[in-house]
């Protein structure tokens, strides 16, 4: 009885938001995987159906193989890095410093900031010419590579601008994850004689990890999402080098008007999403330590 | 236990907050819960700024008109709509402001699912013909005829653009074309005459004495390229005509692989590779307003803003020739969409009448830069004086004549500017070979091409 | 008294710690390190903000002013109605927040203190919601709101995405690594789930809270896409579109005027962050200490 009642308390606190998702977000997962077996241009009045045909072109296309690779190398390097470098910063900006309520405005200004904002900023920075980075290499008497405008060193560029734009959101909730450890915690290691590097690794870690958990998760499944600032920045290119499978699924849908190969990479997005997800679930949240 | 309590209260003071707005958030459907563009006139005075007091007759026909200007062509295109507003009393425009030209056609194309539709839409060179093929916009020379406008002022080669079989759907506004731009300055440097190259020989005699080295660096170019995100395929266009080339014919057959369209394709890649004078960029305006490139071929829209930002004495010419001349237009139209009311298409249609008359197309050339798309706007009073103080706009007008309509393969074929200019990126960057590239594009071009040419039998026949 | 508690929490925290002086000061160098980094192409924006348009596009960079000029923020606050933007911003953000807050609490609630048959799948459900590109809901979501009858009205631009799945994910995480006694014991005082809910772990995960309301506000104060294709008047759009206004859609770009123009999108935000800060990093101490 008590069961039952726990049950529809449930169902009453998660109803609202799973009825939204529902309408404004199922519906439409729903809606294109219909639209990847049709053969549409959003603007004909009828669809035919086409069965396998959309998923054919798209993974007999050579590019779309790149693509996934560019979309694997930009996901991995921008979560490795946003996650590392946002803790160690977190950390710092933990510390009794003075000054550090400014610094942490600092860090997270770029996520307030517009993505065409953005892009020109850097694009002054990556100038292989006039650039800030020239500038700096030059001390060291190096010259700066074409970045946006060699193919080598677009997905790089494209990276660092990410990481950089989204640190920000990686050090507030790591910060915020900080605050939930509980100092007697530490206290206790204290007691127990731990050093600084014993009570990082045995409770700074481990309290930190259900928030590590999260950032993880989303931020894979961000950068998996991430358009605003290739497009801004590279539109895709050069040629193919910074095309990702959301700027491909945006290509075909937006500009060339296709909805059934546009829908096809909808679902292969998502299908690698939910999968990479399902993963973490199963195998590191084990690693997790709640209270 | 007293600062949980604390909580609560705070707790519930935002649950009110959040309560409020979620009831501002209902006032504001009930009264919209009707509005579709189509058929409430939703305050055009606050939406555009003007104080357009019009005296709200039985009579009065409100019709809503989408479009892509903004920043200084968007108070342009506003300043016209209310001296529309404001020269009768029958019609009242308002002007919405729907992004970029790809939003306002994304939105429109939503619009037409939904069934929430402008009066009066602007469509740039890329866009339009997917709308005709669509039949979601109007044939207007019946509307023309009621509204009493004769297409024959017009500029044909702008005109023609828009007409299928005969028919016109499509018509001038915001038109543009390629130029040569030059810093005079840099020019003045190097001993050159003070003109844009006749040729491209001719330029790449004069490019070697623009450029500035640093060891291998190119600090300065001769001349700058922008990349397939800044329409390249537009600039590579009149280029190939130059050199006898083209994308393709009428009929959607593709000729990227045509001997003379790869010429052109190799010209590009040596002037970047082998020749080393031009350097590919992502922001051409950029390269030569800082003097990190002496030429460039970009748009007649961008020579008031270059003119006013620059350091240096801009000059301007027409487009180097080589095998022939070659320039291509550009731009943006306006067009009527279907499923509309007559009375609504035929005041849609007035004020396209009043914006492209002789007189207010020569207000337009002469706020914005764009191109007078009348032929006797060139000889009013306010024109010709205008020339005369701006020499260089001038010779972007004397240009126009000598343009030509654009492929198809670039305008008519979605996503065609891109599959091209990404092409020109494989050629000038990787360095790949430009006859197998094209051989790529060409066969692209010609399967993108195949839904189109399926409706457009079905619509044409 | 709370409050004087917190002082004197974190006074002890800090003298206890007897920071060595070496690492005070590498912490200042790394703290600096970090601003100048992060921060570098943040003043490039602000200062563009001060320069005339041709400044900004001559090369090499000024990196400051040459000749500072105010003229940009007149002409920028004039070239559309900001006032009006400002207050749509303010309902939109404010309206989509509150939805986020409260359905995220409330879901996070249900997932990790109520017994449910499959809770793991409604998990899985909820987070699915994440990966799900926007892109592909546009369409769908205009059809469904102009059935609904709210094309151009504030419920048109807030309730499409009101609900929340990261949100939920991060609260959920925070829930999980309460102290779980805490919770068993004003359960064994007779507490409800909805007294638990509102006066323990509300409170206790504050600084989650905050930070979730924190990063659900940026994401409503600077969403473009969805805002300008559901609305279709100038007096129902907001600042994000302004910005967008403010760029000329062909020829040169006016970077001077846009620079300022997106300085009126970032500094409420920043503010903001400011004031909220101290509730994430600091504000917990005492509750979490007090249990």
């Amino acid at each position: 009885m008590r069961e039952r009642r726990e049950w529809l308390l449930f169902a009453l606190l998660i109803g609202p938001n799973l009825f939204l998702f529902g309408v404004f977000t199922y519906w439409p997962l729903l809606y294109n995987f219909y639209l990847s077996f049709v053969s549409w241009n959003f603007l004909r009045p009828r669809k035919r159906f086409v069965w396998f045909e959309n998923y054919l072109d798209v993974f007999s296309q050579p590019q779309f193989w790149t693509i996934v690779w560019n979309t694997v190398i930009f996901a991995l390097f921008s979560v490795g890095l946003t996650l590392l470098i946002g803790l160690a910063l977190a950390l710092l900006l933990n510390q009794p410093l003075r000054y550090r309520n400014g610094a942490r405005a600092v860090l997270f200004s770029p996520v307030i900031m517009s993505g065409a904002v953005v892009a020109v900023v850097w694009s002054y920075i990556f100038d292989p010419r006039y650039g800030l980075i020239d500038q700096l290499l030059g001390l060291i008497g190096l010259n700066s590579p074409n970045w946006l405008g060699d193919p080598a060193w677009a997905m790089p560029a494209v990276i660092m601008v990410y990481v950089w734009k989204n640190l920000g959101y990686a050090v507030v909730i790591y910060l915020a994850g900080l605050q939930g450890i509980p100092r007697e915690l530490y206290d206790a290691a204290r007691v127990d004689g731990a050093g600084p590097w014993d009570r990082f690794w045995h409770v700074t870690l481990p309290g930190l990890s259900p928030v590590a958990f999260f950032l993880s998760v989303t931020s894979i499944l961000a950068t998996f999402q991430a358009f605003d600032i290739i497009k801004v920045l590279t539109n895709g290119g050069p040629v193919i080098a910074t095309t990702t499978l959301i700027f491909h699924l945006y290509d075909l849908g937006f500009v060339s008007y296709n909805a059934g190969e546009a829908g096809v990479i909808a679902i292969v997005l998502f299908a690698i999403m939910l999968i990479l997800t399902i993963i973490q679930l199963r195998y590191l949240e084990q690693r997790v330590a709640y209270s | 236990m007293d600062q949980l309590k604390l909580t609560r209260r705070q707790m519930l003071r935002m649950m009110l907050a959040g309560g409020s707005v979620a009831a501002l958030a209902a006032c504001g459907t009930a009264p919209a819960a009707t509005t579709t563009p189509t058929d409430e006139p939703a305050a055009p005075a606050a939406a555009t700024g003007a104080p357009a007091q019009v005296s709200q007759t039985g009579s009065t026909v409100t019709i809503t008109y989408w479009g892509s200007f903004s920043g200084n062509l968007g108070e342009a295109e506003q300043a016209m709509v209310q001296r529309f507003n404001e020269s009768q009393n029958d019609i009242v425009v308002d002007y919405q402001f729907q992004g970029s030209y790809e939003e306002t056609a994304q939105k429109y194309t939503a619009g037409l699912q939904a069934n929430t539709i402008p009066d009066l839409i602007l469509l740039s060179d890329v866009w339009w013909f997917g709308f005709y093929v669509a039949g979601a916009i109007s044939e207007l020379d019946g509307l023309a005829q009621q509204a009493g406008l004769d297409f024959s002022d017009y500029e044909p080669v702008l005109l023609n653009e828009g007409n299928r079989q005969g028919k016109q759907f499509w018509i001038p506004f915001a038109r543009s074309t390629p130029l040569f731009y030059y810093n005079k300055d840099l020019w003045a440097e190097a001993g050159l005459p003070d003109r844009a190259p006749e040729t491209w020989a001719e330029f790449g005699e004069w490019a070697p004495q623009l450029i500035q080295r640093e060891g291998n660096t190119l600090r300065r170019s001769a001349f700058v390229h922008p990349d397939g995100a800044s329409y390249i395929a537009w600039l590579f266009q009149g280029v190939t005509w130059q050199h006898g080339g083209k994308y393709s014919n009428d009929d959607f057959t593709m000729t990227m692989t045509d001997p003379n369209t790869i010429r052109a394709a190799q010209f590009y890649q040596d002037t970047v590779r082998d020749l080393g004078w031009a350097t590919l960029g992502q922001d051409i305006n950029r390269d030569f307003l800082g003097g990190a490139a002496a030429a460039m071929m970009a748009s007649t829209g961008s020579l008031a803003g270059l003119t006013t930002n620059a350091t240096f004495p801009v000059g301007v010419g027409f487009l180097p020739k080589e095998a022939n001349f070659g320039c291509c237009t550009g731009g943006a139209g306006l067009a009527i969409p279907n499923g509309i009311p007559d009375e609504k298409k035929l005041a849609a249609m007035t004020y396209l009448a009043f914006a492209t008359n002789p007189e207010q197309a020569g207000i337009w050339a002469r706020n914005t830069g764009y191109m007078p798309v009348r032929i006797s706007t060139k000889q009013t009073p306010d024109m010709v004086a205008f020339f005369e103080e701006n020499p260089n706009f001038k010779t972007a007008v004397d240009q126009l004549p000598l343009t030509r309509a654009q492929d198809a393969a670039r305008v008519f074929v979605r996503n065609g500017d891109q599959i091209i200019g990404k092409g020109l990126e494989r050629i000038i960057v990787n360095g790949e070979v430009p006859s197998t590239v094209f051989a790529d594009i060409d066969a692209e071009l010609t399967k993108a091409a195949q839904p189109i040419l399926e409706d457009l039998r079905e619509v044409e026949g | 008294m709370a409050l004087s508690e917190e002082i004197t929490l974190t006074r002890t925290l800090e003298t206890s710690w007897r920071t060595p002086r070496l690492w005070r000061f590498a912490g200042y160098l790394a703290m600096l390190a970090t601003v100048i980094v992060i921060g570098l192409p943040v003043y490039w924006t602000v200062s563009a903000a001060f320069k005339t348009t041709g400044e900004i596009y001559r090369i090499p960079v000024t990196w400051f002013p040459a000749e500072p000029t105010l003229a940009n923020f007149p002409q920028a606050w004039n070239a559309a109605p900001f006032e009006r933007y400002y207050l749509n911003s303010f309902i939109t953000t404010l309206g989509g927040m509150a939805a986020e807050v409260t359905l995220a609490i409330m879901s996070a609630y249900a997932l990790a203190f109520l017994r449910f048959p499959r809770k793991q799948l409604v998990f899985l459900l909820l987070l699915a919601a994440l990966m799900i590109p926007v892109e592909i809901t546009i369409v769908p979501n205009y059809l469904t709101v102009a059935r609904l009858g709210w094309i151009n009205t504030y419920a048109g631009i807030i309730i499409p995405g009101a609900a929340i799945a990261y949100g939920t994910f991060l609260l959920r995480q925070a829930f999980l690594s309460l102290p779980y006694e805490v919770i068993e014991a004003a359960r064994v005082d007779g507490a409800g789930h909805l007294r638990i809910m509102f006066n323990v772990v509300m409170p206790m995960a504050q600084p989650a809270i905050v930070t979730m309301a924190l990063l659900s506000m940026v994401a409503k104060w600077n969403d473009f896409l969805w805002p300008l294709i559901v609305t279709n008047t100038t007096n129902m759009r907001t600042l994000p579109i302004g910005i967008f206004w403010l760029r000329n859609s062909e020829g040169l770009i006016n970077w001077g005027v846009i620079m300022a123009g997106s300085l009126f999108l970032i500094i409420p935000v920043l503010i903001v962050f400011l004031m909220v800060q101290r509730y994430i990093v600091d504000g917990i101490a005492a509750g979490a200490v007090k249990g």
